[in-house]
């Protein structure tokens, strides 16, 4: 029966209520199974009754209202904890006094477990799913603080359950499950939830394994916050179905600052169509540098870069571009000497870069020149990397050159700009 | 762009000042540019002082020993200090060792999932859409098949901007250096 009901289960031509039946039937199976083992496992039937009894109450309800019965009953930990106290049919002494521990620890895993299984899977949320996954994440919880036989038992119960879990993933919990996601995303163990993320609990595991998992997850609950990681079914194995759980939520965080940087992104919303985007996008970058290259091997022959000239007509275009009658000035001007040591108007450059800051006094002198000519600095920006270089100190790793030139560069086309406007 | 202009100061000088130290072969046009692109993606890479894993593959693919534009690279490189980006040939081999073994797991994965059986579900066919398209942006960026998913997102983020400064300053270039011809 252990494992007829899973694969029944997963049949999905059994409606909702069939399987929900199905699985407080054997709920109870498990139920009179763990009424012989340790006190845990009791604490978990426990559990069962007291969502039993909000089973009852939740069966005609469909699947959203059974989740946020369970949900409700997750988020409020006093009132769930209460529920939970008074419901000791059959008190453990051993377990009460875990049970406070347990409550602060594993009651917000227990209103979130229930949510978190299964994102796109079946839809139907349990008791019965809540009760192992809430067990199984109370009792990890407290496994590392506070008994290891604890951990042991859940490990060994928890993969029972955990069949029963796998197989009731709702979507209805999926927003729940973001919503804690995003809590514990800082986290990096999304180890808490392997128990609960089992697509291995169809398989028979071994508790051993996973009860060592389930230690090293356990510490992980006692921070407040934990990344609760469900797992989908088809995953192999509990360990790397949670690691890609957690690699997945800081991929969707990275993809979402890529979807900023490329553009037309914002559309779209999946995964794959976001990396198709991202890869056409790479590719015409790719694309274009190739062709920039050949169209720069093939202008320059000599591949000299005549960088006086270079420069100056860099610099330029941008501003024959907004000033067609400045065009012919500036390469004379380019050349001349004399402006190579004209510092003012370097400074006047550096104000130039409006993104860079300016001072006042370069604003000032930047005002005077370009005010008629309404320089849109920015289209010195757009157009080159020149704007940045007026904060080149000489004294930097530049070649005096180099430097000049880039002066130059900018001081003539300042000046030409200026002088074109003012005649 | 404004974010990129120090960025795109830092490539146009190592640019320029690799381009001026390739020996450049004035003989075919295709060499020229291939020369050209080198020196663009060098200075690409070396703006990131090796902080990024794609630079850091970039410089060490470009300067592997065999490679027909070894010499080239070396020129561009120059004395400088760009040594400690080249000499990541090591991690470059040991990356070679972890591919395999990554190749060999994801091999086993799948015939685990295809044990599972051939889930006709939407999530397993988006699943394997998304991996293919992880295949591919792996190709694309250098370096890709090395990191794990998590790096590969941020590396295409950084590769991506230093692309864009590239193409920018690039077509600034083509542009003035065409204007200058006329």
């Amino acid at each position: 029966m252990n494992r007829t009901l899973p694969e029944m289960l997963q049949c999905s031509d059994m409606t909702v209520l069939q399987r929900q039946r199905a699985r407080l039937k054997w709920q109870e199976e498990q139920f009179q199974q763990h009424q012989q083992q340790q006190q845990q496992q009791s604490y978990f039937s426990e559990l069962d009754g007291v969502f039993s009894t909000q089973a009852g109450h939740v069966q005609g309800f469909q699947q959203g209202g059974l989740m946020s019965g369970a949900t409700a009953a997750g988020g409020s930990d006093s009132v769930l904890s209460d529920m939970v106290m008074t419901r000791q049919l059959k008190p453990d002494p051993g377990l009460e006094t875990a049970w406070p521990e347990l409550g602060k620890v594993g009651m917000g895993s227990m209103g979130f477990s229930p949510c978190g299984y299964g994102i796109g899977q079946s839809f139907d949320i349990n008791h019965a799913s809540c009760l192992p996954s809430v067990a199984v994440a109370a009792a990890a919880s407290k496994a590392v603080e506070v008994k290891e036989k604890m951990n042991s038992a859940v490990g060994r119960e928890s993969f029972k359950k955990r069949k029963v879990e796998k197989l009731q993933n709702s979507k209805v919990v999926a927003e729940d499950d973001s919503k804690r996601i995003k809590a514990n995303e800082e986290e990096g163990e999304s180890k808490i939830t392997g128990p609960n993320t089992n697509k291995s609990s169809n398989k028979k595991k071994e508790t051993s394994g996973d009860t060592s998992k389930e230690n090293s997850k356990v510490s992980d609950v006692q921070k407040p916050d934990y990344i609760h990681v469900r797992a989908r079914r088809g995953q192999a194995t509990d360990s790397h179905s949670l690691a890609e759980r957690v690699r997945r939520e800081k991929i969707s965080e990275r993809m979402k600052y890529l979807q900023d940087l490329v553009p037309g992104c914002n559309k779209i919303t999946g995964k794959a169509g976001m990396l198709d985007e991202i890869i056409n996008y790479v590719q015409s970058l790719q694309r274009q540098v190739e062709f920039l290259s050949m169209k720069l091997a093939t202008v320059n022959p000599r591949l000299d870069f005549n960088i006086d000239n270079l420069y100056a007509k860099e610099v330029f275009p941008s501003c024959t571009t907004n000033f067609p009658t400045v065009g012919n000035m500036p390469p004379e001007l380019a050349n001349h000497p004399p402006y190579v040591h004209f510092n003012p108007i370097q400074q006047v450059v550096s104000g130039c870069g409006v993104e860079m800051g300016i001072n006042s006094s370069d604003m000032a002198l930047r005002r005077t020149i370009s005010a008629p000519v309404s320089i849109p600095d920015a289209s010195f920006l757009d157009t080159s990397c020149f704007t940045g270089m007026q904060q080149i100190q000489p004294s930097a790793t530049w070649d005096v050159e180099l430097q000049s030139l880039y002066n130059v560069a900018f001081t003539g086309s300042i000046e030409a700009s200026g002088l074109k406007m003012e005649m | 762009m404004r974010p990129h202009s120090s960025l795109k100061q830092e490539f146009l000088k190592e640019w320029i000042k690799g381009l001026q130290r390739c020996s450049f072969p004035k003989k075919s046009i295709l060499e020229r540019k291939k020369a050209i692109k080198l020196s663009a993606d060098i200075a690409m890479a070396s703006a990131r002082n090796g902080t990024t894993c794609w630079s850091r593959a970039l410089i060490s693919s470009a300067a592997k020993d065999g490679s027909d534009n070894n010499h080239l690279v070396k020129q561009i490189l120059g004395p400088e200090s760009d040594r400690p980006a080249v000499e990541n040939k090591a991690p470059a081999r040991q990356a070679s060792v972890c591919k395999k073994i990554l190749k060999r797991s994801c091999r086993i994965r799948r015939r685990g999932r295809r044990k599972c059986g051939a889930a006709a579900a939407p999530s397993s066919i988006a699943k394997h859409l998304v991996k293919k398209r992880r295949q591919i942006l792996r190709s694309l960026i250098p370096g890709g098949e090395f990191m794990n998913e998590i790096c590969l997102i941020e590396e295409t983020l950084d590769y991506i901007t230093s692309l864009r400064v590239q193409v920018d300053v690039m077509r600034s270039l083509a542009t003035a250096s065409v204007r200058g011809t006329e």
